[in-house]
């Protein structure tokens, strides 16, 4: 099949739908990560949204006070074992901020797997320096 | 939960989302003002709120970016290392400085957003010759629905964007802002990327630069849920106002109006920053 089928006749001639067809095929490569991310994010926030709904529900059914400050990281899993509306809505707020972790994790997982080594490397550091960050959050 | 506030919260983060959504700034950039000139807020508190907002909705409007390819996975991961890192240390000076500090540069931002309104720039992006060098394999290309047809390009100047990068990444540990208002002209400007693509690449970032900066707010305590819940439920049902609304109203017709909303917000940061209250303000 010739080239010319993703682009038709382009203005710039032949060539540069050439260029262009050749990066629309490297970037199709890449389909699974995509893939991979967009499920991530879209039940990443789904999930988010259910916890946060629930949280929402539980305050206002036990007419519980919430905090001006959410609870350190330890002390969230406390707070959900004692049923308080506060441990289940930082549990949803922390959910929303490990989501993009999470996705930084599937996108190394898939360039590795696509055998890009070097964008699956650039993409633990990337996740190293959020890391940092969350450790900072866990020694609160 | 006090539910007269907490709607309060909601209503004005859901306006801050439909003006940002409509000028493609995100809800950041209006909420912080808002929240900090009218109902008084501590700063840093706003800022954290932001953040978690930011990352919130980064995670919503990524996703369809992803599914039309506008978004570049390896641009994004190369720029990411630059603004996350910009972002820690800008989150890690934010919790510590002078709340006048985040008055004046948060200002100066609005300002500068202001007037690049007026005077909007963008730069449009010509496919790249077959065997244009791109030793970092960064080129991609998406389809374009205004056009129906293919749009490849090559990002050039990477060493430049990352630095950019750093800087945008430093603002937005600061102010708990996506970032996006420095990366996409500088995406499109500097690195040639187009508009659309370095918008998708942006929104995918933001969320990643602003998880960095709310973890390092919620390690100094600086995450209030009685704020950060309602402005997220706010900015998510008026993100989906703006993004209808923009689709009716052409935002450019209104561009002299949002940036007399912008200038307003940015003069007034600035004089909060030497104790000056304009009218109406608390």
């Amino acid at each position: 099949m010739s080239d010319d089928h993703l682009t038709g006749e382009t203005e710039g001639g032949r060539g540069v739908a050439l260029g262009t067809v050749e990066l629309a095929a490297r970037t199709e490569r890449l389909a699974p990560l995509y893939d991979a991310a967009v499920k991530t994010l879209f039940w990443g926030f789904r999930l988010g949204a259910a916890i946060l709904a629930l949280g929402i529900v539980v305050a206002l059914v036990k007419r519980e006070p919430l905090g001006h400050e959410a609870d350190p990281i330890p002390d969230v899993i406390a707070m959900l074992r004692a049923g308080h509306a506060s441990g289940i809505i930082d549990l949803a707020i922390l959910w929303f901020m490990l989501t993009p972790v999470a996705t930084v994790i599937v996108v190394a997982a898939s360039f590795w797997r696509l055998g890009d080594r070097r964008y699956a490397l650039l993409s633990l550091i990337v996740l190293a320096i959020l890391g940092a960050s969350v450790a900072l959050a866990l020694n609160r | 939960m006090d539910i007269v506030y907490s709607l309060e919260i909601g209503a004005v983060a859901a306006v801050a989302a439909i003006l940002g959504s409509m000028l493609g700034l995100g809800g950041g950039v209006f909420l912080v003002p808002i929240l900090t000139l009218f109902f008084g807020i501590d700063p840093k508190f706003a800022v954290g709120a932001s953040a978690v907002v930011v990352v919130t909705n980064s995670v919503v409007g990524s996703t369809n970016h992803l599914r039309i390819r506008f978004t570049n996975p390896r641009l994004a991961m190369l720029l990411q290392i630059a603004t996350a890192a910009g972002a820690i240390a800008g989150a890690l000076y934010g919790v510590l400085a002078d709340p006048r500090v985040i008055y004046i540069v948060f200002g100066a931002v609005l300002v500068y957003a202001a007037v690049s309104m007026v005077v909007r720039s963008e730069r449009q992006v010509t496919a790249p010759p077959p065997g244009a060098p791109d030793t970092l394999r960064l080129g991609a290309a998406f389809r374009d629905p205004a056009i129906r047809q293919e749009v490849g390009y090559i990002p050039i100047n990477v060493g430049w964007g990352m630095g950019v990068g750093v800087g945008a990444g430093v603002i937005s540990g600061m102010l708990g802002v996506g970032g996006g208002v420095v990366m996409v002209p500088a995406m499109n400007l500097l690195m040639r990327v187009p508009v659309k693509a370095a918008v998708g690449t942006s929104t995918f970032m933001v969320g990643m630069t602003s998880v960095a900066t709310a973890f390092v707010f919620y390690s100094r305590g600086f995450i209030d849920p009685t704020l950060v819940v309602p402005a997220i439920v706010g900015v998510f049902l008026g993100g989906q106002i703006g993004s209808r609304l923009t689709r009716r109203i052409k935002a450019q017709r209104l561009a002299l109006l949002f940036a007399i909303i912008l200038l307003y917000l940015g003069l007034s940061l600035l004089l909060r920053a030497f104790g000056i209250e304009m009218p109406g303000q608390s």
